[in-house]
């Protein structure tokens, strides 16, 4: 183990506290910010400048929501095969019951509802706000029907149907690897130096560390939902210690020294590389969430409406963090309804509708709303057909994209018929399984297009797109490409 | 290692080998060590020497780190005397310390009388008094520890329906303490047949398939049951390592037939305390003892027919339909698989030793899963013990190895500061909602988000780890948020001394002043002076870092600590406060090696 350490003596201490800016904290972080502009000079494509603020927002119903009950075809035949699939399951068209709430669209003739706990979502739906994708989920490469699926030649996602992999592979999009980084990483890695300081990470969790943040050169930083300028420090020692500010001092640059110095057990350095990070990044946050004034609009008191409140807080401040970019997640659990799912959603679907209302009145009220896109992500959908009372794991679902950037009012992808007859080729067995028709990579791809990365970019993002468009691999991105047509600006 | 006898009596002392260095014996300071042994013919020196069989003391602490929450002094000092072999079978042969249910059951009697109130609720604040009590007071340590492990391994959560059910919790955690060091198939039925998990993994009243309803068994227990408490995902050599088929992929341990199958034999159990009759099936109600009975059987509700296993085992078409049976066959399909072994040891050995182990470490421990000497399959007592008196476990020289080593799990750092500095209370009786450390660092028994606990094993960091392609499952509850989150913890903890959190059993109620914890810091204190101070932090690399702080880090916390005061016993207290909080900060201490 290599030691490259002051000798601490009263005089450096005091050295040190009297002349902060020169001390070994400030040599580090000058050190990174060499290490980003390194990497920045590889990278010549970047697109953006200052003042050109976008971020995004992942919202993952974490355990699987049954989003088919999320939203719901209402044309007389469709709603009858809903029913018959979904049998105690299905919630009701007597729209005077409030289990569903109509939204105002007619596609050819095909018209949908939603859960009846999510008139702000039906609100935002019906103003141009908010839109719907219908049957996506986790692929490969494109899986046409069942046949398709059973012949044994086309590569499907690990762990299908399985938490663990589903739950990984709807943040990295490459359903082929366990290991691989998540698509917030990997566009923050190409990113990164859009933002002005390097120790605050673009990527900001609500939820601690998880995947869809993570990239090769990327590190969420994790804030709680009452982050306040004052509680997110390091605490002092209590005030019964005499001197205790020179005696703070000691002891947290001890502190500093032990998580500076290199150490050659990799378990070792990992852990004084994050406290050290997570010190440095303390400070500035503490110091730019200090300068925001208050937000007027107001957030339920849930965990999510927390999470979505301290957002908006740190998008409020987003100038003071020299963010031109930002990539946000937080999870709300609870999903995985195998038991009670109508009792269940109905508690929490209200709980995701309010969020997201709630979220958008705030983005509205600061001016950004044009600016924020946020999505829902989660496992997989859920069987169509019951195990009692409750659904088990499936594929293809429904997901919601809000903003004013997002071309609203549209349910996007094809809303699978829900017959389990053999002539619905989408339908995998006999518990309803549906097969995606659209991939998380297509959605992806547009989100990070829409973000600012460069179409050349988006396989390093997204590795299996090119299996989605035509000339595929080794193509690449088709001029204009929006294969899915969210933005109105793509 | 068992065959050698350990009567010796050594002379231990703290000797000065300079005028301001003190040195501890055993830790590889040997000269002018005066050693003596009551059976004449054994050499103690070579101990002293590391050359012998017992262990020095950082040697000791080493197993400490393995077997327990946070050892004392003293406890260290026994193991040194006794040696690894004969401390494990000692603790092992402790009796199970008394029913977590039953003492969840005498906090709500408490309550009820408190409050003259027979029909008084409970709280979830008698399940955490209750989990702290037993690991503040018994002495099965090493049984503590293996039934956290397990509780890691085979989840369940309060984020859960079940998670006001202080009952609930409390009758769970007493499967997972009497089958520690038990086998893994009884541990294996024992929580199958449990309501809480039967709730938890949804497969409570879970009804055979009904097609004209569009029905089928529930597959979550199914599932995870494969995934998580047995076989995991692929094929596995018994060092752990994957097979692979022709075209070198993993070969999948099960697919969604089998998991249908499976799904099939979790139909039928119901609540224990309803009549297993029809009409009682469906019925959701149920009562905190509902959860401290066994689930039972409704063979109407048994899916009937033949079931194909795992390895072309099939399940008769019973007739009548025997749905206890099926379940019998099923668990032994699982058990008896090949995979089970390196799986569940290749787990243990995560949660107890090293985040990396070697093929052969994890081939040695799954022999002894596969048969502890006397044919017995799933012995868990001689899991245990090739897990912690493997070499690799206790080999000394993995400190120059970068790559060893594991993350103290951060609940188990707040613990084992409570039993290092010998928390206590007047009257021997604990309260601890456990809620500061909950939220400082993300954990404490059973608040895991799912079911694949707080973290997986295959957790990589970004950095140095995932490069050199290993693994630190503990890293993945480990963010700017739960960094300083833990040191704020320590601050409270120990500085402020604010260790624990008292509540009220009822409303009305006052702590008794003889049930409030404190630190018993005498010792310390008495080594906080400038002119010991060395001997202090010693003492504390030794009992919370097991000697792991290297001489540079050793120096820069006696340096920092020397400029607090030491005028009075208030300045002592002070500086052994900080002392705790700079080594429990240091990366030596955090990553266990």
């Amino acid at each position: 183990m290599s030691h490259h350490r002051h000798h601490i003596s009263r005089r450096s201490f005091l050295g040190q506290a009297s002349c902060a800016a020169i001390g070994s904290t400030a040599f580090l972080s000058t050190a990174l910010n060499l290490g980003m502009i390194n990497t920045a000079a590889a990278r010549p494509h970047i697109i953006g400048s200052s003042g050109d603020y976008k971020a995004i927002v992942c919202i993952l119903l974490a355990g699987g929501a049954d989003t088919f009950n999320v939203l719901v075809p209402t044309e007389t035949t469709e709603y009858d095969d809903y029913v018959t699939t979904r049998s105690s399951l299905a919630l009701s068209n007597d729209f005077g019951l409030g289990e569903l709430l109509p939204l105002n669209y007619n596609d050819g003739g095909r018209t949908f509802a939603v859960h009846g706990g999510m008139s702000r979502v039906r609100d935002m739906f019906d103003t141009g706000d908010l839109a719907f994708l219908a049957n996506i989920g986790t692929l490969i490469e494109p899986i046409v029907d069942r046949d398709d699926y059973y012949s044994g030649l086309k590569k499907l996602p690990l762990g299908l149907y399985s938490h663990s992999d589903q739950i990984m592979q709807w943040q990295t999009s490459v359903p082929q690897d366990r290991s691989a980084f998540g698509v917030g990483g990997r566009i923050a890695d190409i990113l990164g130096d859009m933002n002005t300081i390097p120790e605050i990470s673009m990527n900001i969790s609500l939820n601690g560390k998880n995947r869809f943040q993570a990239g090769q050169q990327t590190l969420e930083y994790s804030i709680n939902d009452n982050a306040t300028p004052e509680n997110i420090g390091i605490d002092p020692i209590p005030g019964n210690y005499s001197n205790n500010g020179f005696l703070n001092q000691v002891r947290d640059q001890t502190v500093d020294s032990m998580v500076e110095d290199v150490y050659s057990n990799i378990f070792q350095q990992t852990y004084s590389t994050l406290t050290k990070q997570s010190k440095e990044s303390i400070q500035l946050f503490s110091t730019a969430l200090g300068k925001g004034s208050p937000l007027n609009t107001a957030f339920s008191d849930t965990g999510l409406s927390r999470d979505l409140s301290m957002m908006a807080k740190v998008i409020n401040v987003q100038q003071h963090l020299g963010a031109n970019r930002q990539i946000f997640f937080t999870t709300f659990g609870g999903w995985d309804h195998h038991d009670d799912v109508l009792a269940r959603q109905g508690g929490m679907l209200p709980v995701l509708s309010n969020a997201l209302g709630e979220f958008n009145e705030a983005l509205i009220e600061m001016g950004l709303q044009d600016k924020v896109t946020t999505f829902t992500i989660s496992d997989f959908a859920r069987t169509l057909t019951s195990n009692g009372n409750g659904s088990d794991h499936a594929w293809g679902g429904n997901q919601m994209i809000m903003g004013g950037a997002v071309r609203g009012r549209e349910i996007y992808g094809d809303y699978p018929s829900l017959h389990l007859g053999d002539q619905n080729v989408l339908n995998l067995n006999q518990r309803g399984r549906m097969l995606p028709t659209t991939s998380v990579d297509e959605f992806y791809a547009e989100i990070a297009l829409w973000f600012g990365v460069s179409p050349n970019d988006l396989g390093y993002i997204l590795p299996n797109l090119c299996n989605f468009y035509t000339p595929s691999c080794p193509s690449p991105v088709p001029t204009g490409y929006a294969p899915i047509g969210m933005f109105e600006s793509l | 290692m068992a065959k050698y006898p350990l009567f010796y009596l050594l002379v231990i002392s703290y000797i000065y080998v300079t005028a301001q260095d003190t040195q501890v014996v055993g830790m590889g300071h040997d000269t002018q060590v005066t050693t003596s042994s009551s059976d004449g013919t054994s050499q103690p020196e070579r101990t002293l020497s590391r050359a012998g069989f017992l262990p020095n003391h950082s040697a000791a602490a080493k197993l400490t780190s393995q077997t327990t929450f946070g050892a004392n002094l003293q406890t260290i000092e026994e193991i040194a005397m006794m040696g690894y072999a004969d401390w494990v079978d000692a603790q092992m042969s402790l009796p199970l310390g008394p029913s977590m249910l039953d003492q969840v059951i005498t906090y709500h009697d408490y309550r009820r009388v408190g409050e003259g109130d027979p029909d008084a609720g409970t709280s979830m604040n008698m399940w955490d008094f209750t989990w702290w009590q037993y690991h503040m007071t018994q002495l099965d340590y090493l049984r503590q520890r293996v039934a956290f492990a397990l509780s890691e391994i085979i989840v369940i959560s309060r984020n859960s329906g079940f998670g006001n059910q202080p009952y609930a919790f409390g009758d769970y955690y007493d499967i997972l303490l009497r089958h520690a060091l038990g086998n893994y198939r009884d541990l294996l039925e024992e929580v199958t047949y449990h309501p809480t998990m039967g709730e938890y993994l949804t497969y409570i009243n879970n009804p055979k398939t009904d097609t004209s309803r569009n029905r089928f068994p529930d597959e979550n227990y199914a599932r995870e049951i494969m995934q998580l408490f047995t076989i995991g995902l692929f094929e596995l050599h018994p060092d752990g390592t994957k097979k692979v088929d022709a075209q070198g992929d993993p070969i999948p341990t099960y697919d969604n037939d089998d998991i249908s199958a499976f799904s099939e034999v979790f139909t039928g159990l119901m609540w224990g305390d309803r009549d297993l009759v029809l009409n009682q099936f469906f019925k959701g109600d149920r009562s905190r003892e509902s959860y401290t009975m066994p689930m039972h059987m409704l063979n109407e509700m048994h899916e009937p027919g033949t079931k194909t296993l795992l390895n072309g085992t099939v399940i008769p078409d019973r007739s009548p339909v025997d749905g206890d049976a099926d379940i019998q066959d099923a668990l032994d399909n699982l058990f008896n698989h090949p995979n089970v072994g390196p799986f569940i040891g290749h787990l243990l050995i995560q949660r107890l030793v090293t985040s990396n182990p070697s093929p052969g470490y994890i081939s040695r421990v799954a022999a002894a899963f596969d048969d502890n000497g006397s044919g017995v399959r799933g012995d868990m007592k001689a899991v245990v013990k090739a897990i912690l008196l493997d070499d690799e476990a206790r080999a000394c020289d993995v400190v120059e190895d970068t790559q060893f080593g594991m993350l103290r799990e951060p609940f188990v750092r707040y613990v084992q500061l409570c039993k290092a500095l010998n928390l206590t209370t007047d009257s021997g009786n604990f309260r601890n909602a456990m809620r500061d450390v909950g939220t400082q660092v993300n954990q404490k028994p059973f608040t895991s988000p799912s079911v694949f606990n707080f973290f997986q094993p295959d957790h990589q960091p970004i950095g140095p780890i995932a490069e050199a392609d290993l693994v630190a499952p503990e890293f993945q509850i480990i963010n700017s948020q739960s960094v300083i989150g833990y040191m704020n913890g320590l601050n409270d903890w120990i500085i402020r001394d604010r260790p624990v959190d008292e509540y009220t059993l009822y409303s009305g109620e006052t702590i008794p002043d003889n049930e409030r914890s404190y630190f018993q810091l005498a010792d310390e204190i008495a080594l906080a002076g400038d002119d010991r101070i060395h001997e202090l932090v010693d003492r504390l690399n030794l009992v919370l870092a097991h000697g792991r702080l290297s001489e540079p880090t050793t120096q820069l916390i006696i340096d920092a600590l020397k400029e607090f005061p030491s005028e009075d016993e208030d300045d002592m207290d002070q500086r052994v406060r900080v002392a705790i909080y700079l080594v429990m900060c240091a990366p030596e201490f955090l990553i266990n090696r």
